[in-house]
């Protein structure tokens, strides 16, 4: 086997895409190990594209990656890399008239997988894994869309990888199945590197040990759960009445209001009435500090 | 039960040495003895190997027609797998290269200079083809393979002999029938622009999307014979013995490049 077997993780030092003139990502930094690791951030915040260029299928523009102690820029090292990491890319599509079993062997010999044993012996894991086992002869055209991405996912978890990249991987489940995908996420994650990129910040929360945040191609936070939190603490609290415009705030299902006070501006005087100040959320201090503006009038 | 084999009997009928008499009347108590079948010996993986091999077999999918033909054909069973699993596009593209070659050959028959539509057709029905085989916007799981060791130019280039050969096997059937073909090089006349012309594609996709080079290449075809045909130049000329010297040695250079691309990607 080769030396990737050992390595984990991803590395990258003043990380730059570009799309034409567009710069997606501005000198990104980043180290990642085993772990849970959530990525935050607005729509074109960049996300996606920091995850394509992790999964090899986007070269940079600019900067240094390795990845799984591989330089993605050499081929037989990218080939090394796609060989030890598995990728859920957003929407993921299939082919209609595959079985469900049909499309992971197939997945699995693009993977070099082994003979045929093997390799149907790791698709039924894989499928057990998500719970299709049952459906494993139906056409993918028959299976609804939950059903689909729990087999996007199952593609990625194909060859017990050891960097895992999971762009929105719980759209369109049920709650009992984001749980099991929380609970076999945090098994993978004692021995492999996951990138979770998510809008889901229930999931962040339950599942990552340490967030980044981007915003317009660059890192605007990186540390745990708790210090985004902490960042927010004094700054959320709920009224009687709606806030002035411009606050971000949203009426709550008591007719009351939730208010977070964006960092540096001060707090209105004098006191709304039956303002209490209240314990920060992540999605709280994710919104503080994306500087999100949401409610108001 | 109310008696076991002792661990004598076993040990001979696990390692078939016991006579022939012994070994039924063991096996006969062992059918319904689970005490005496869990203190038999078993080699675990031996076990778990040819479970593992009996399940495979119950529960292994069904080959598809091609996949079967290919592996009759001696092709490796993984390799089989992906040209069969080529795109659904890759099908109507076949079927509708049946079609355009038939209507090719009717038009040959019936209609003076009837022939020239399938001059100028043979040679992009194969770039047509690889075109539509593979890449992002035409593959509809083009996300999740793009990312893995067979993707690139290795998935790439075993589609596209995937595309070339029914694709040159259709166009050869359809020139040998064509009326005019009484010659060798009545057969094969179009095959080396064609040729060249799926090389041209592979090598543009370096910079581009497949389907966007046969784009480019296809036009530039139809563009080439428009032209000559209205600045009264023969377009037949691109199948001449000296265009056919050209045609070849864009081949040769495109392939080069092509295996460089390969060599150092």
């Amino acid at each position: 086997m080769s030396g990737v077997e050992g390595a984990s993780g991803v590395s990258a030092r003043g990380l730059v895409r570009t799309y034409g003139t567009r710069r997606a990502l501005d000198g990104i930094d980043l180290d990642l190990g085993p772990g849970v690791t959530g990525l935050l951030g607005r729509n074109g915040a960049g996300k996606t594209t920091l995850m394509r260029c992790l999964s090899t299928d986007l070269e940079i523009s600019d900067g240094e990656l390795r990845v799984l102690d591989r330089s993605p820029e050499r081929s037989t090292e990218r080939t090394e890399i796609r060989r030890n990491m598995g990728y859920l890319p957003q929407n993921p599509s299939f082919y209609p008239h595959f079985t469900a079993f049909g499309l992971l062997d197939y997945m699995a010999v693009l993977k070099d997988l082994g003979g045929r044993r093997e390799r149907h012996e790791e698709v039924r894991r894989a499928l057990r894994r998500v719970d299709l086992y049952d459906r494993r002869h139906s056409r993918i055209r028959r299976l609804s869309g939950g059903m689909r991405q729990r087999l996007g996912l199952a593609t990625a978890l194909l060859g017990d990888p050891r960097l895992l990249l999971l762009d929105e991987p719980t759209v369109g489940l049920d709650p009992e199945q984001r749980i099991r995908f929380r609970d076999l996420v945090s098994e993978l994650a004692v021995r492999s590197t996951v990138v979770l990129s998510t809008h889901q910040i229930e999931d962040v929360a339950a599942l990552c040990r340490r967030v980044v945040c981007l915003d317009g191609g660059r890192i605007i936070f990186d540390g745990s759960p708790g210090e985004l939190v902490d960042r927010a603490r004094g700054r959320v609290w709920e009224q009687d009445t709606r806030p002035e415009e411009g606050v971000t705030s949203w009426r709550l299902a008591d007719g009351r209001h939730r208010v977070l006070l964006p960092v540096g501006a001060p707090a209105p005087e004098p006191a709304p009435p039956g303002r209490v100040a209240v314990e920060p959320s992540l999605e709280d201090a994710y919104l503080l500090l994306t500087g999100a503006v949401g409610g108001g009038r | 039960m109310s008696w076991h084999l002792d661990q004598d009997q076993l040990h001979r009928y696990a390692n078939h040495t016991a006579d022939d008499v012994t070994a039924m009347s063991v096996e006969a108590h062992l059918t319904h003895c689970a005490h005496c079948r869990d203190r038999l010996p078993t080699d675990d993986a031996w076990l778990e190997s040819s479970w593992a091999d009996l399940r495979d077999i119950v529960d292994r999918p069904r080959l598809g027609p091609v996949e079967r033909l290919l592996g009759v054909m001696g092709v490796r069973e993984g390799t089989a797998k992906l040209l069969a699993a080529t795109p659904a596009l890759y099908r109507a593209w076949l079927i509708a290269t049946v079609v355009v070659l038939i209507a090719a050959l009717t038009l040959a028959h019936e209609v003076p200079r009837g022939t020239l539509l399938f001059s100028f057709t043979a040679p992009i029905v194969p770039l047509i083809g690889v075109a539509l085989a593979y890449g992002r916007g035409v593959d509809p799981a083009h996300t999740l393979t793009s990312v893995t060791p067979w993707a690139g130019y290795p998935l790439l280039l075993m589609r596209t002999c995937a595309v070339l050969v029914p694709a040159l096997l259709l166009c050869t059937v359809a020139a040998i029938l064509m009326p005019s073909s009484a010659t060798l090089y009545e057969a094969v006349f179009w095959l080396l622009p064609a040729l060249a012309m799926v090389a041209g594609c592979l090598t543009l996709s370096r910079w581009m999307h497949l389907s966007l080079a046969g784009g480019i290449v296809a036009v530039g075809w139809v563009l080439t014979v428009g032209i000559m045909a209205l600045e009264g130049v023969d377009p037949l000329l691109l199948f001449s013995s000296t265009a056919q010297g050209c045609w070849a040695i864009a081949l040769t250079l495109l392939t080069v490049a092509i295996v460089l691309r390969v060599r150092t990607a």
